[in-house]
């Protein structure tokens, strides 16, 4: 079954003995909450939070790092330089040859560095103190913003090259779309599978742009991921959607939007735009 | 009258005894659309705790228990992980593993209560080996999976091309199924059921990663590919590396204690839970044929190329077996600095990989991958055929 009904809806019938009870117990707003406060410290606090990237720029034929005149002046820190042979990153330095492996975080002094992207297109992100930045604002939780149902496979299966949430480039997958009610129109999006790092782990997820775009939400758009309910259902709350990492500090890239993916109406719930980053969003319809 | 004078007297005293998380605990994770079992196990250890992590009846030591007035810590250092909870009542814990994740805190539900989670049977008919197909979205990939009964009941492991997921364990609800791994970095749980001669399920990983997937009996034709089909070596010069030890020592194959001998490389990582399960093995072969000329290095890629950190995870690494062989800090752990540093291997793809050199140092064999005691019949054959060509390259004469 792939046709999407607001979780409300479904609680409703399931009273009347209609449907089976949706497993709503761990995606109630206490969770939302926990999942908020969690992300909230991970910015103020995680070594590798967008609050505390001060430089980022492709590895390409190479990058010097350090001394004042580097391509990335680092106060502090002695000449580096890092450089692509074969997709292997190395940082160089007159102590020796370091290995860098891709999304592993290398300490060198006060800073932090991660090495990202595909194999042959590094792009290296520089970490230092954090420089804080508001706590992300979010508009007050609506349940009639979440959606259960199925995914509808995708017409063209197959692989796209996209910038994610953190601005670095994936492989993603075409997971298919869902089609929801908004104000008494149906709205198709498009759903990517989207790679998490090392093992078997990835999140179904939807890049969106809005009627509140702009005004009260980042313009280039949000991320919401589809939450797995069982038997192929999924929960598509958009309480959740998330700003891209553009939205904190403007030395990430804002993922182009992705063709389709817009909902005429206003989408008031999830993150608003408390300010901080700087990049425009590149133009619709890019991808 | 007496009686109920003592009763009340424990009553009391049981009432004023401090909670204390020592005992066994009925665990599990909420994934997003699954219940992920294990065990938990914590004692009094001097003036702290100690505990153990248990898939099934295979336990696996936590790193560090951590008790303070109600708040439980239980660290997995190997993978820089922890869970953080809340005593209860004293009869239950409730709060959330985590680590570090790259697009924010990568937390998962924690809950427990005391106890331990009864055993339950499989019928026959779950049991054996299946040929899977895990269903993605670009396309099939081949697993098996290998189903008995074991001390805790059902058990079983998936194997991919390139070795196995560790030990998973779980319970049967008639022609259902859940088993689960857990390891402080890995969060897996495969559920499916029988249908006629057919078993379906999902493949949970982590918090929300679902993977739907099919599989019929195994028929004994090959059903994965080795990744040793494509991991290949210079074998017309012998094998070459040099390596700092874990003290500092520069160590390369022209050392003494390796010329004219049989040597078995072994490329590891600490961070790596297939390397843990082959770890016990290489144990028992040098044990074995170490008197007859066999001798072993192991090759650590590390997970931050910082040799001090590196350097400590190793000797944990070292220390939790006894590994008796040098282990040396060969770089760090993708698959690209491996290739990079060992220019004589190609098609480089999976940890462990295992070499295999004759006494004129070259290489003999690779086997990428290992198959872990979980896969029973595999880890068996694997182990005879190690012996048989350890014991041929022994039988060899110095050229």
């Amino acid at each position: 079954m792939t046709g999407w009904f607001r979780s409300a809806v479904v609680l409703a019938a399931s009273a009347a003995g209609l449907v089976a009870p949706a497993p709503l117990a761990s995606q109630t707003p206490v969770d939302l909450s926990r999942e908020r406060r969690d992300f909230a410290g991970w910015l103020r606090s995680a070594s590798n939070s967008p609050f505390a990237a001060v430089a980022r720029e492709p590895v390409g034929n190479g990058l010097s790092l350090g001394p004042s005149g580097s391509d990335i002046p680092l106060t502090g820190m002695e000449a580096h330089r890092i450089v692509q042979r074969g997709g292997l990153v190395t940082l160089e330095s007159t102590t020796g040859l370091r290995p860098t492996p891709r999304g592993r975080p290398i300490r060198v002094g006060s800073y932090t560095l991660v090495v990202d992207g595909p194999a042959d297109r590094g792009v290296l992100t520089v970490f230092g103190a954090s420089r804080g930045g508001a706590a992300p604002q979010y508009f007050p939780y609506q349940r009639e913003l979440a959606f259960e149902g199925g995914l509808r496979p995708p017409e063209h299966p197959g692989q796209v090259r996209i910038l994610a949430l953190d601005g670095n480039e994936v492989d993603a997958s075409e997971a298919g779309s869902v089609e929801i009610p908004i104000d008494g129109a149906k709205v198709r999006l498009r759903v990517l599978r989207m790679p998490l790092g090392a093992g078997e782990e990835s999140d179904l997820e939807i890049f969106f742009r809005d009627g509140t775009n702009g005004q009260e939400t980042y313009p280039a758009g949000r991320f919401v991921s589809l939450l797995p309910l069982g038997g192929g259902r999924y929960r598509l709350d958009f309480n959740r959607a998330r700003n891209p990492f553009c939205a904190y500090n403007s030395i990430y890239p804002c993922p182009a939007p992705w063709r389709g993916n817009t909902i005429p109406a206003p989408i008031r719930g999830g993150e608003r735009y408390a300010g901080g980053g700087r990049s425009d969003p590149p133009d619709a319809g890019a991808q | 009258m007496k009686w109920a004078a003592l009763l009340a007297l424990l009553a009391l005293s049981g009432a004023s005894r401090s909670p204390t998380p020592a005992g066994h605990w009925r665990a599990a994770l909420d994934l997003a659309s699954g219940e992920l079992r294990f065990g938990l196990s914590i004692k009094p250890a001097g003036a702290g705790w100690r505990g153990e992590l248990c898939n099934g009846s295979r336990c696996e030591p936590l790193s560090a228990v951590r008790f303070e007035r109600d708040s439980v810590l239980l660290e997995m250092a190997d993978y820089d992980a922890v869970i953080a909870a809340e005593l209860r009542g004293g009869d239950s814990l409730a709060g959330e593993y985590r680590n570090v994740g790259s697009r924010g805190p990568r937390v998962i539900p924690f809950r427990s209560a005391r106890g331990r989670w009864a055993a339950s049977r499989a019928p026959a008919g779950l049991l054996g080996r299946w040929d899977a197909t895990f269903l993605q979205d670009w396309g099939t990939s081949p697993r098996v999976f290998e189903m008995r009964n074991g001390k805790a009941g059902l058990e079983g492991t998936i194997i991919s091309n390139t070795g196995d997921y560790g030990h998973f364990a779980g319970r049967v609800m008639g022609d259902s199924f859940a088993i689960a791994h857990f390891d402080g970095s890995f969060v897996y749980l495969l559920d499916g059921a029988l249908h006629g001669d057919t078993l379906r399920g999902v493949f949970h990983a982590g918090l929300r990663t679902e993977i739907p997937w099919i599989a019929v009996r195994s028929t004994g034709r090959p059903h994965l590919k080795s990744p040793s089909e494509v991991t290949g070596a210079d074998t017309t010069e012998p094998f070459h590396f040099e390596f700092p030890s874990l003290d500092g020592q520069t160590v390369t194959e022209r050392d003494e204690r390796f010329r004219g001998k049989v040597l078995l490389v072994d490329i590891f990582g600490s961070w790596c839970p297939t390397c843990h399960d082959a770890a016990p093995e290489l144990i028992r072969l040098y044990r074995r044929y170490h008197d007859r000329g066999l001798e072993m290095v192991g090759l650590a890629y590390e997970v931050t190329g910082d040799t001090a950190i590196d350097g400590r995870l190793v000797r944990r690494f070292r220390d939790k077996f006894g590994i008796p062989f040098p282990l040396l800090l060969a770089g760090i752990s993708d698959v690209e600095s491996a290739a990079a540093t060992l220019p004589q291997l190609h098609g480089f793809t999976a940890f462990p990989t295992t070499l295999l050199l004759g006494r004129d140092g070259k290489v003999r064999r690779v086997h990428a991958g290992f198959y872990g005691p979980a896969t029973g019949a595999q880890h068996k054959l694997l182990m005879r055929q190690w012996q048989r060509e350890i014991e041929a390259l022994l039988a060899e004469r110095p050229g």
